[in-house]
């Protein structure tokens, strides 16, 4: 007998009542698991009832698509009162009743609660819903009287049986109760599982919920497994033939599908007269006129219309409206923005502003690349914002569709190996620290399977029988896609409706204040069309938007994006010898590395640049062979005449995203849809492991159009590459623009760029210290910290010659609040200080702010060295209640103290310990001789050292990482007063030399050094720590991973 | 009949003595005289630093062989004792003598010191804290010899001693250069009292070490004594005189050592203990009482001798207005007597109390628990945990029942008289059950309580008995 007929013979049934594990910590069964085994078991429905969320229905919905199975969408709820039913959508308006009070229940609540009473259901809530009255264990006839008069027919009686001692009587009870009422019965699961097996894992996750061990959880664990997807068998023993029936009757009186969902871009943005598309046009032509004053080149004009054409025909229309508004209204507050993503690139948003990305300054782009008629996706624009400022952003959209219809998609956190075994820990007992421990014996980049090994390696005895019960559960909460554990909000993905958006998915709160969510994450989104804005934050539009103020004020000009002097050799010149520290994206040590050798020469090399030095191109081995082409090393060649159109731009090399996906397209047959599910898969891969599917497809197709294998392989690699990290090219043209604009202030503006630079730390690959530093190298003069002059930030004054002097700001001061620098300013402006005693006293600064200032030396054009500010500070503190009393008598009165002098080393470690650098001399410049007579060489003279030689160094590590890309070697960055060391340390040194390669804050190395196209690196054999030398300089390395 | 205590050394029997004091008169606080200080030469005081000393237990110990030195010894805890030495160093072969046998006293005890000699006790303990072995003998070499120490050596509080250094005052010769009075103003006047004190510019009263109070009284018996009721009488002075010496010290003990001594066999001991800090001679009589019946004499009892070696502090002990019971009194101390009383007659194992757990296996609903816990701990109040039915009596083991022909036997076929109760839970613990349990009758009509066991081999178990 198959399997067919085994479902057939069964009795119909359909499950009424079911969670997922989207009901957080209480069920313990994925949305898709549920469905596949209610398929299994010839369920003819299941009802997906998550607490009072819909959060899982997607997933469920795409998971039973293609299945024989009816999908009611449904929710759970527990009123205050304790009543507890749950209501299932019989049509899209009674979907829309059930988000309607979903959200209204959980912004009543903080978030990941909620709250509902009698009270918020109204006569019109859920009246296209049924009601199933799910009775506690004392049944409460008062409940059936208030839900028979509030819901009428549509209320059925949950009877579940679940073989807890007692069903008989309890059926009877229920019986009689809604033979009274005139209700009728209905048989339900309470399912929490799609099978029994997973009870250890549902108690698990009831002690982790109630935050104690499972085995003090008591009666709060289930006395039974019996909450599953139960066979039908077993329910026609247990539940009466008419119980069973109802339930199929109440499955087949709901017709609601979420492919229902149509989703309407907001119509406000067009004006009274106009359509969308004529509104579109006009904006687009206004642009046009402001992007090409001397009219429309014939091929951009041809390219326009084609463009405004497909997005007629796709009715994109409202999408770019709706992103050209809040670009508009950004640059009406002079917020930096910038948009990049598949169809920011368009002639369209380049005429709105929503790009500077100029078609013809890069390479002809096909406007089907970033939008296709048949991959049928949304278009995706993601805008950048200066992190500063996006805030208001945000604040703004929320304002201008209201709440009801603007919210952020959520992002699922989701059990990784840490947080499971942190959370399992408690639950067999472990205390918190015990946990934790647990917990650290995974490295994020470890994956589930390596789990027990790790156990053993940390010295876990992994036969302990509670570790051997432990050891499984952890397995299943990270199994792919992993237990959802509760819902974030998403970086910057926006949803904007045109009607309440809580028709079409709940609403509720995020952690933050001012911030709300909807219930689907981007995926959900995407799976049923719904479209997302991304308005992310962006450090380096934060320090453009600075830098251009900052030189505009000092020369009257009017720079911004976009405006500088396009592809001037000279900034060309300085990024081909890596002096780009500070500059966008390419400032790396690994990007550092990569342009004296790739020499970047125009705008597309810099885009190239961009997305070369990423995982993608480094795994599928395409680095080295561009390079070499690019210097001529190499023949151009294409391995078949359709991927010339795709890969020419790049040498016949594939470097970004966009180009395996057309490959697959145009090498290996994929259909678009296709290539769209493996770009998703490329997204996912190290979770899920789902590739290999695709590889057999890749492999086999490429290899009937005759591509060699070896081609077919090392593009499967890179798929496996961008899995870490995909660079699309169409973000890469928008960055490249930042990377041109940031490298052409670098060069022309150093003193206006590192000052705005340090005003928005933190951000980018430096710390302060070293951005000054830098700065000073490049010619600018620094002035100190000082309280009778230094702003908040840090500011130009004009120099002697007319060159703007940086005047480091009063924000670099430790500990230093705010508050105080403003009093400090307004007494300031007042009147000059005269003294530390007359600061003091007319800021009426606390103690904390001004030992902070002395700590600075800021101090030093009022009272002189450090140690003198800080006896005049420790003097001043008790006077601020006497502010008439004779305070400069008392201090003559007192004399001056004979403090000892500070030392320079003295000088140099409190400047580090307060402003994080120091504008006197490095500190190993000190420890030069000692260094000397140590036969270790500075960075200067390691540099002019031949290729292959022995050499010997010591630096402060700026920096340590250890890209996954490179198994297991670390990348150390090591500063003297004469330049940075590259070191390169294998993972076996790394091994062996493990507390010095991590401990170290002064570290001597010995190795052999690599000379190589203009790039230097220093091979370590023995890593030495010399931390003691520094006494106890505060310095720390930023640490990457 | 007459009382006589003993002394804590190694003592004749019947030294007639105050209870156990030091050589010194008995007062709240021994101080040092301040007349003292006008002595010919001035004073010399020894500072001993003792690196690695853990615990006040040791210094104490220390100080008690000290004061065989000089009566002015004063503890400086954690780690410091000084004492001052001018009038002793005739007796002990001058300053290079003191020194030797002072080291060699810590030496017997196990530990590393650092001495200095110095005219001011906080000198010489700054001295040897530094790790210094100086000996000045005059107030004109002081401050010279003191200012290269780094100012850590004055103990004072962290964040204090980090001001200073960022002043650029790290050692003690910087701190005494700076001007007296901006120095107090800014940095307290407490301290520079304190590197007064260094210089001797003026005197601090120290409090002179005592050793430790206990209690230990010993009686001789006019005639030899063998009933327990007179030897309770023979010792109800002795706890009456521990009554007051607890009363007036305000402590109380948790544990009494009531020695009985016989001509030949070597002395009886019973060692009292209390659920709480008590001293009440009522009391201690009633657990003495106890414990007396129950111990077999090896002959006749000549002396008594009761010990209290740790006295702890014990908050008065007001009486509670309500009885228990009475209008919510609390069951308090009637429950403690009560508790102490069972366990001095039936011994320490013989009580237990008794608590209820939640859980859905049937075996481990409850659990034993050392008295006085009476009720369930917090949070697990008692919760129905089902709807089924429970048995009065549980057996300890489930005992198998034979089947035949699928139904389960005890003195012929039992019959099942409900529906399944499922229950399956403690897959934790390794205690997992899944079980059926039914209600069932047998052939004389007694109701069991039964299960089946889920998985193979499916065994059925009888598991409680109904009333």
């Amino acid at each position: 007998m198959n399997a067919g007929a085994a479902a057939a013979a069964a009795p119909a049934y359909a499950e009424l009542h079911c969670l997922s594990n989207f009901t957080f910590l209480r069920g313990a069964s994925h949305p898709h698991e549920l469905v596949h085994q209610a398929v299994a078991l010839g369920y003819r429905a299941l009802a997906l009832t998550d607490e009072c969320s819909v959060a899982g229905v997607v997933r469920a919905h795409m998971a039973a698509r293609e299945q024989p199975l009816k999908l009611l969408i449904g929710a759970e709820f527990r009123l205050t009162c304790g009543l507890k039913f749950a209501a299932l959508a019989i049509n899209r308006q009674g979907y829309a009743q059930l988000c309607r009070l979903i959200t209204r229940a959980r912004r009543a609540a903080v978030k990941g609660e909620y709250r509902l009473s009698r009270a918020d259901l109204g006569d019109a809530a859920l009246s296209e819903c049924f009601i199933l009255w799910l009775p506690g264990r004392v049944v409460q006839a008062e409940e059936a009287q208030w839900l028979v008069a509030r819901f009428g027919q549509r209320l059925r009686l949950a009877a579940e049986l679940l073989r807890e001692g007692g069903d008989a009587a309890r059926l009877r009870e229920l019986t009689r109760l809604g033979a009274q009422h005139r209700v009728a019965l209905v048989a339900c699961g309470d399912v929490h599982m799609h099978v029994r097996a997973r009870r250890p894992l549902q108690d698990a996750l009831t002690a982790i919920r109630c935050g104690v061990p499972v085995a003090a959880a008591g009666a709060r664990l289930y006395p039974n497994g019996e909450r599953y997807l139960r066979e039908p068998q077993r329910l026609e023993r247990l539940y009466p033939q008419e119980l069973l029936a109802e339930s199929v009757r109440v499955a087949e009186a709901c017709h609601f599908s979420l492919d229902e969902l149509r989703y309407e871009y907001p119509r406000e943005l067009v004006p009274p007269g106009h359509t969308a598309a004529s509104y579109l046009r006009e904006l687009t032509e206004a642009g046009a006129r402001w992007r090409w004053p001397a009219g429309v080149p014939a091929g951009e004009r041809r390219a326009l219309e084609h463009e405004l054409a497909l997005i007629a025909e796709l009715s994109y229309e409202a999408y770019f409206l709706t992103v050209h508004d809040i670009v508009a209204w950004a640059r009406s507050r002079a917020i930096l923005c910038q948009g990049r993503g598949s169809a920011a690139n368009s002639r369209v948003c380049y005429c709105l502003g929503i790009t500077s990305v100029d078609p013809q300054r890069g390479a002809a782009l096909l406007f089907e690349r970033f939008i296709s008629k048949e991959r049928n996706e949304p278009p995706d624009i993601d805008i950048d914002f200066e992190h500063e400022r996006r805030e208001e952003v945000l604040q703004y959209v929320y304002a201008k569709y209201g709440r009801e219809r603007a919210a952020l998609a959520a992002t699922v956190i989701m059990y990784r190996p840490r947080s499971a075994l942190r959370d399992l820990g408690k639950v067999f007992g472990l205390s918190v620290a015990e946990s934790g421990k647990l917990a650290k014996v995974m490295q994020w980049w470890d994956g589930s399977a390596a789990m027990s090994e790790r156990m053993r390696a940390a010295g876990f005895d992994i036969s302990a029988p509670w570790l051997r019960r432990l050891l499984p559960l952890a397995q299943e909460l990270v199994a792919h896609p992993g237990f959802p554990r509760h819902l974030s909000q998403h970086v910057g993905g926006f949803v904007i409706a045109a009607g309440l958006l809580e028709d079409l998915v709940p609403v509720e709160n995020a952690a933050m204040p001012e911030r709300t969510v909807v219930q689907w994450d981007k995926d959900d989104l995407n799976d049923l069309g719904l479209l997302k804005v991304d308005l992310l934050a962006l450090g380096m539009l934060s320090a453009l938007r600075r830098a251009f103020d900052l030189v505009n004020a000092y020369r009257g000009t009017s720079h911004s994006l976009g405006t500088l002097t396009a592809e001037d050799p000279r900034v060309y010149d300085m990024i081909c010898a890596a002096d780009t520290v500070g500059v966008f994206q390419i400032e790396s040590r690994a990007q550092m590395a990569m342009l004296p050798r790739l020499k970047p020469r125009c705008y597309y090399d810099l885009v190239i640049e961009v997305a070369i030095v990423r995982p993608g191109p480094i795994q599928g081995d395409m680095v080295h062979p561009y390079l070499r082409r690019r210097m001529g090393q190499e023949q151009v060649e294409y391995p078949g005449e359709e991927v010339r159109e795709v890969l020419h731009r790049t040498l016949g090399v594939p470097l970004f995203q966009e180009q395996v996906m057309q490959i697959a397209i145009v090498a290996a047959g994929f259909t678009p849809g296709e290539a769209d599910a493996l770009r998703r898969a490329m997204g996912a891969w190290k979770r899920t492991g789902g590739l290999d599917a695709f590889r057999e497809r890749l492999l086999v197709g490429m290899a009937q159009k005759g591509y060699p294998a070896e081609f077919a392989e090392r593009i499967y690699r890179q798929m496996l590459g961008f899995g870490d990290y995909g660079f699309p090219e169409s973000h890469a043209l928008s960055f490249a623009l930042l990377v041109y604009d940031s490298a052409w202030l670098k060069h022309y503006e150093p003193a206006a760029f590192c000052c705005a630079l340090l005003n928005s730390q933190p951000m980018g690959f430096y710390a302060p210290a070293q951005l000054v530093r830098d700065a000073r190298a490049h010619g600018v003069e620094v002035r100190a910290v000082d309280a009778c002059v230094s702003e908040w930030d840090s500011t130009l004054e004009r120099g002697e010659d007319g060159e703007p002097v940086l005047r480091l700001g009063l924000r670099l001061v430790k500990s230093l609040t705010a508050a105080g620098v403003q009093r400090l300013r307004a007494a300031r402006a007042a009147r000059a200080f005269a003294s530390v005693q007359d600061l003091s006293a007319r800021a009426g600064l606390h103690r904390d702010d001004l030992e902070a200032l002395a700590a600075a030396g800021a101090f030093a054009s009022l009272s002189g060295n450090r140690h003198l500010a800080f006896w005049e500070v420790a003097g001043t503190e008790r006077e601020l209640p006497l502010r008439f009393a004779d305070t400069a008598g008392t201090l003559a009165r007192e004399g001056r103290p004979l403090l000892p002098l500070p030392t320079e080393g003295q000088g140099i470690v409190a400047d580090y310990a307060a402003l994080g650098l120091t504008l006197g001399r490095h500190p190993l410049a000190l420890l030069r001789p000692r260094l000397a007579a140590a036969a270790l060489l500075p960075a200067r003279e390691l540099k002019a050292a031949a290729n292959g030689s022995r050499v010997r160094t010591a630096g402060i590590v700026l920096m340590r990482q250890r890209p996954g890309t490179a198994s297991g070697v670390t990348f150390l960055t090591l500063e003297d007063e004469s330049g940075q060391v590259n070191v390169i340390v294998w993972e076996r040194i790394g091994r062996e030399q493990r507390p010095a390669l991590l401990e170290s804050r002064l570290l001597e190395v010995h190795g052999e050094l690599q000379q190589q196209e203009g790039v230097c690196h220093l091979i370590a054999h023995r890593l030495i720590d010399r931390s003691a030398l520094l006494g106890d300089l505060l310095t720390r390395s930023r640490d990457f991973h | 009949m007459s009382l006589k205590s003993v002394h804590s050394s190694p003592a004749p029997l019947q030294v007639p003595a105050e209870p156990v004091l030091p050589a010194s008169t008995p007062r709240l606080a021994a101080l040092e005289p301040a007349a003292a200080a006008a002595q010919a030469g001035g004073e010399l005081w020894a500072g001993l630093h003792l690196p690695d000393l853990a615990n006040e237990e040791k210094l104490r110990s220390l100080a008690a062989v000290l004061q065989g030195f000089t009566p002015r010894v004063s503890l400086e805890p954690p780690d410091g004792v000084v004492l001052e030495v001018r009038g002793s160093l005739h007796l002990f072969a001058g300053v290079e003598g003191t020194r030797r046998r002072l080291l060699a006293a810590c030496a017997d005890l196990a530990q590393p010191a650092v001495l200095s000699f110095a005219p001011t006790p906080l000198a010489a303990l700054a001295a040897a804290r530094a790790g210094r072995s100086l000996t000045v003998l005059s107030h004109a070499q002081l401050t010279g010899q003191l200012s290269s120490l780094p100012l850590s050596v004055l103990r004072w509080p962290q964040p204090l001693v980090e001001r200073l250094a960022r002043t650029g005052v790290r050692t003690v010769g910087a701190a005494l250069r700076l001007p007296r009075a901006g120095f107090a103003r800014r940095f307290g006047a407490g301290q520079l009292a304190s590197l007064d004190a260094l210089t001797a510019s003026t005197r601090v009263v120290r409090r002179l070490f005592q050793p430790r109070e206990r209690f230990r009284r010993r009686r001789e018996l006019s005639c030899e004594l063998t009933n327990h009721e007179w030897l309770l009488n023979a010792f109800m002075p002795l706890l009456q005189e521990l009554e007051q010496f607890l009363r007036a010290r305000a402590s109380g003990v948790m544990q009494l050592e009531c020695h009985l001594l016989h001509r030949e066999a070597p002395a009886t001991c019973c060692v009292l203990n209390l659920a709480a800090p008590g001293g009440a001679a009522a009391q201690l009589a009633a657990l003495l009482r106890v414990r007396l019946e129950t111990i077999v004499l090896p002959g006749p009892v000549r002396a008594l001798e009761l010990r209290a070696v740790t006295l702890l502090p014990r908050a008065s002990r007001a009486q509670a207005l309500w009885q228990p019971g009475e209008h919510g009194g609390s069951p308090g101390s009637e429950a403690h007597e009560l508790i102490e009383r069972l366990r001095a007659r039936l011994g320490e194992d013989a009580l237990h109390g008794l608590t209820v757990l939640a859980g859905h296996r049937p075996e481990r609903t409850w659990a034993r628990s050392t008295p006085p816990a009476v009720s369930a701990p917090a949070g697990t109040a008692p919760v129905q945990m089902s709807s089924g039915p429970r048995p009065l009596w549980l057996l300890p083991q489930p005992q198998p029942l034979e089947v035949r022909a699928g139904q389960p036997q005890r003195d012929g076929a039992l019959t099942l008289l409900s529906e399944p109760e499922r229950i399956e839970s403690g897959w934790w613990d390794g205690g997992d059950i899944a079980r059926d349990y039914y209600t069932a009758c047998d052939a004389h009509g007694v109701r069991l309580w039964v299960f089946r066991e889920r998985h193979a081999p499916h065994g059925w178990f009888l598991h409680g008995i109904f009333g």
